[in-house]
């Protein structure tokens, strides 16, 4: 049952990165989704988090993105953050299969932050 | 008692409200943001027939009926010759509807409201009265109640001044969770203002001041204990400031709202503070407070506490004492851990 799946993975995913950045972060909710033009993915709307954490934990923090990927049955092609730009709240945390007529405006990007309000975690290019 | 009692603004919360009516002396809402709009978020923008519909029911059911046009921000529309037009033929179709109370926070708006039209005009908590001299300032206007900055709210020697230096209607808000003053209030309210008022209005896709809020209480919940929220079991230590008590949450379902006049109505809430606070909704997952924690506090504590937390720390020690975090919501394994737990 996919709802048993998502809170589960939810309290989960919520528990461990509470234990590994020291404090209370809130994964207020935990979508799968699908859009028009085809990509679909995982949005992770978090409250607490910050660029810091994501500086400091982002070798520690991607197997844990990876694995609820996985339990989630979500291969992603990118993983990244939507920031508030200009500050350092993290909004939400993002696991992304694009589409194909997605994929080259991630693909164009450079380094870290391609656009003010994207911190990027993974990406993974075509072969 | 008379409680003020939000509602989000349609016919059908209203009923559900007024099935408690003996409980509500008023029902407040916004009104439509195409002419003066809310310093607050807003789940419906009632027109005209709308507001003359509900406030009909709420009279017919011994409730009176108060409009929210509380915009801190109008960009000056309201000193132009067509909003002051715009603005006069909105509020005078309010008072033909026999609306009882409209709340403004415009120093001009009270001005002109009291001396034109026969309505009783309300001080919004956004105009931040939080001294003697300010209410003073507001009556001499034409303001028939005042609704008191809440940062005030523990501030008991200032409370008694606004009450000893005006003779109107004070009214304090109590469940408003808002940081201690907080340094994002003017430029929230003023956000709200546009957001929730006349076109144009700002497309924006994440509400700073509101996720910045969030983040500190998450970072650090001693500034959810230091928020000025007036518990309903300490409703009698305000007996003699004022009866009148305004409860925040117009953006909230009925049955919350409901919970929230109970537990004033009856001076008396077991269960988690945080099911109580309008403003960090979104933290009731995250935290959980017995309420019944802060028994005595106000009286022993905050009611002569001079603010300066440096050097204080009471609150710092009592949020250790009683501040729970749960742990794997929304699963069979829920819990609640103490904070002091899970911050390493």
């Amino acid at each position: 049952m996919i709802t048993e799946e998502l809170l589960k993975n939810r309290a989960g995913f919520e528990d461990k990165m509470r234990k590994l950045i020291g404090r209370p972060v809130l994964l207020i909710e935990l979508d799968v989704f699908a859009l028009p033009c085809g990509c679909a993915g995982i949005t992770a709307n978090m409250r607490g988090l910050e660029i810091d954490d994501l500086d400091v934990f982002e070798p520690a923090i991607l197997p844990l993105v990876k694995e609820m990927a996985a339990n989630l049955g979500i291969k992603p092609t990118v993983i990244f953050a939507r920031v508030v730009p200009g500050s350092s709240i993290v909004a939400s945390l993002n696991w992304r299969m694009l589409c194909p007529r997605c994929y080259p405006e991630f693909a164009r990007g450079e380094g870290k932050m391609p656009r003010p309000d994207l911190y990027m975690l993974q990406f993974e290019r075509r072969k | 008692m008379k409680l003020f009692v939000p509602s989000p603004g349609h016919i059908d919360s209203l009923k559900e409200l007024l099935k408690q009516k003996e409980k509500i002396y008023s029902i407040f809402m916004a009104g439509s943001p195409d002419y003066i709009g809310t310093g607050r978020s807003n789940l419906a923008s009632p027109q005209l027939e709308d507001i003359k519909e509900q406030t009909e029911f709420a009279h017919k059911n011994g409730v009176k009926m108060e409009l929210v046009l509380n915009s801190s921000c109008m960009g000056g529309r309201q000193l132009t010759p067509e909003g002051f037009r715009i603005n006069h033929w909105y509020i005078e179709k309010l008072v033909d509807i026999g609306i009882d109370s409209i709340v403004v926070a415009d120093p001009y708006l009270v001005e002109t409201i009291s001396r034109d039209f026969d309505v009783d005009v309300v001080v919004s908590v956004l105009a931040f009265v939080d001294s003697p001299q300010k209410a003073e300032f507001f009556e001499d206007l034409g303001a028939k109640s005042i609704v008191i900055d809440s940062n005030v709210n523990r501030h008991f020697d200032v409370l008694h001044a606004i009450r000893d230096s005006v003779d109107c209607e004070l009214k304090l808000l109590v469940n408003e969770g808002c940081l201690y003053r907080c340094p994002f209030r003017y430029a929230h309210f003023n956000f709200f203002s546009h957001a929730f008022g006349p076109e144009p209005r700002p497309n924006v896709l994440d509400d700073y001041y509101y996720l910045k809020c969030l983040e500190l209480r998450i970072k650090n919940p001693e500034l959810i204990t230091k928020s000025p929220w007036i518990r309903p079991e300490d409703l009698k230590l305000y007996r003699d400031i004022t009866d009148v008590y305004k409860i925040g949450g117009r953006t909230h379902f009925v049955d919350w709202i409901l919970n929230c006049v109970n537990a004033y109505y009856n001076e008396s809430y077991d269960g988690n503070l945080m099911d109580l606070l309008d403003c960090p909704k979104d933290l009731k997952d995250l935290y959980n407070i017995p309420n019944k924690s802060f028994d005595g506090i106000l009286e022993k504590q905050w009611k002569n506490c001079r603010k300066v937390c440096n050097k204080c720390g009471y609150c710092r020690t009592l949020t250790k004492k009683v501040v729970q975090v749960y742990s794997n919501g929304g699963t069979g394994f829920e819990k609640c851990l103490p904070w002091v737990e899970v911050k390493t």
